[in-house]
């Protein structure tokens, strides 16, 4: 084995590493939530926290979770459930931003209804898809445009604060009666 | 001969009337115009401005939600052929999760009537057939005023989710724009989703439950 492909090894070890301790913080986030339902859209750096949902311990009696087959569906769902007074949350990547826009800004903020997602962020270091930087890397942009209020959880917040900082943007989101995201970068960059 | 459509106007009064007392979403444009022209404001209808192709997604959330409630009765969503089209994948997220309360109307004249009258594709489509397909627990579509009152017994009488299509024409009663600020449509229509439960307080965002505690 060369030194290379040691060093390559090693930075692979350290990135699982990574994201499985950010992908737990996230995962103790939503429980601490306890949303009734959980809306999701597929994505490979979700994986772990996705599995914990679909069929792991957070797939609980009492708690329904499905998948949406667009981010504006599951926008539109969960404005209807918060008017029921249910407690949804929204799991997706970043790269879906551009089709919820709609929904959001015609139904969600104009008509006061909180809602939680949980976007994961993809393009960066360390992203092995040659073309989603494009979408994602405006991710930020995009919000601020719209309007919407969103926190970023990276290395820049130590991982042991990220739960609370979820739960803190739930909060957020009924105080002030409008959609708030959480952008969480699981990949390490 | 081609037998006479019913008038969307005639099939929103008739709606209104058999769902006094039941949460009832309306599409945006002329559905929710011409409801407010032969009902009024209604405490049960939520009026969606705009959100095109969201209609039935709201509807499913709230069926979802009120699933385990007292409220008693169905969940109606009042939606056009252009805007089901605009997201017709709800419809297989319908059939997957199977809110027992949910009963859809969609009102089909053919055509985007609030814009100018441009096609959409749904003549060439089997509404009926594609929410079977989708595991919907029935459909059914109807052309006349006894059709659809047959239609409608049969639906509030059968566990959901299920669908009426209703072939309408396109006229269109005179109407003025509606311009109410959507918060205050979102909290009329909670205030009266609370004062229809028996037990209002299992609404905890519109009982007043607080999340984040004391404090000023």
């Amino acid at each position: 084995m060369t030194g290379s492909s040691i060093i390559a090894e090693d930075e692979r070890e350290g990135q699982q590493e990574i994201l499985e301790q950010r992908s737990a913080a996230v995962i103790a986030g939503i429980e601490t939530i306890d949303p009734d339902h959980v809306l999701h859209l597929a994505s490979s750096t979700l994986k772990i926290v996705l599995s914990h949902f679909i069929d792991g311990p957070g797939a609980r009696p009492g708690r329904r979770v499905f998948a949406m087959p667009r981010e504006e569906e599951g926008v539109a769902i969960a404005a209807g459930l918060e008017l029921a007074g249910a407690r949804p949350v929204l799991i997706f990547q970043d790269n879906g931003i551009g089709n919820l826009l709609t929904a959001l800004l015609t139904l969600c903020q104009p008509y006061h209804l909180p809602l939680l997602a949980v976007a994961s962020r993809r393009g960066g270091l360390g992203e092995y898809n040659s073309l989603i930087h494009t979408i994602s890397e405006r991710t930020e942009a995009l919000l601020d445009a719209a309007g919407v209020r969103w926190f970023q959880l990276d290395a820049r917040t130590p991982v042991d604060r990220w739960a609370a900082e979820i739960e803190r943007a739930w909060a957020f989101a009924r105080t002030t009666h409008r959609p708030v995201f959480v952008l969480v970068n699981l990949m390490g960059s | 001969m081609t037998a006479a459509r019913l008038d969307r106007a005639q099939v929103l009064s008739f709606i209104d009337a058999a769902a006094p007392d039941t949460p009832v979403v309306l599409s945006l444009g002329g559905i929710a115009r011409e409801m407010l022209a032969v009902a009024g404001r209604k405490g049960n209808h939520f009026v969606s401005l705009d959100a095109m192709g969201q209609t039935i997604s709201v509807a499913l959330g709230l069926a979802l939600g009120l699933e385990n409630s007292d409220t008693t009765g169905k969940v109606l969503a009042v939606e056009g052929d252009g805007s089901l089209l605009m997201g017709l994948s709800v419809l297989s997220t319908v059939g997957h999760l199977k809110p027992r309360r949910l009963l859809v109307y969609v009102l089909d004249n053919g055509v985007y009537l609030a814009t100018g009258g441009q096609p959409t594709a749904a003549a060439d489509i089997d509404l009926v057939t594609v929410a079977t397909a989708c595991s919907w627990r029935g459909a059914r579509e109807v052309r006349t005023a006894e059709e659809l009152a047959a239609a409608t017994d049969w639906a509030l009488e059968t566990e959901g989710p299920v669908l009426i299509r209703v072939r309408v024409g396109t006229a269109q009663l005179p109407v003025r724009y509606f311009v109410e600020d959507p918060a205050i449509l979102a909290e009329d229509f909670r205030r009266w989703l609370r004062s229809s439960m028996v037990t209002p307080d299992l609404h905890p965002s519109i009982s007043g439950r607080s999340e984040a505690g004391g404090g000023i």
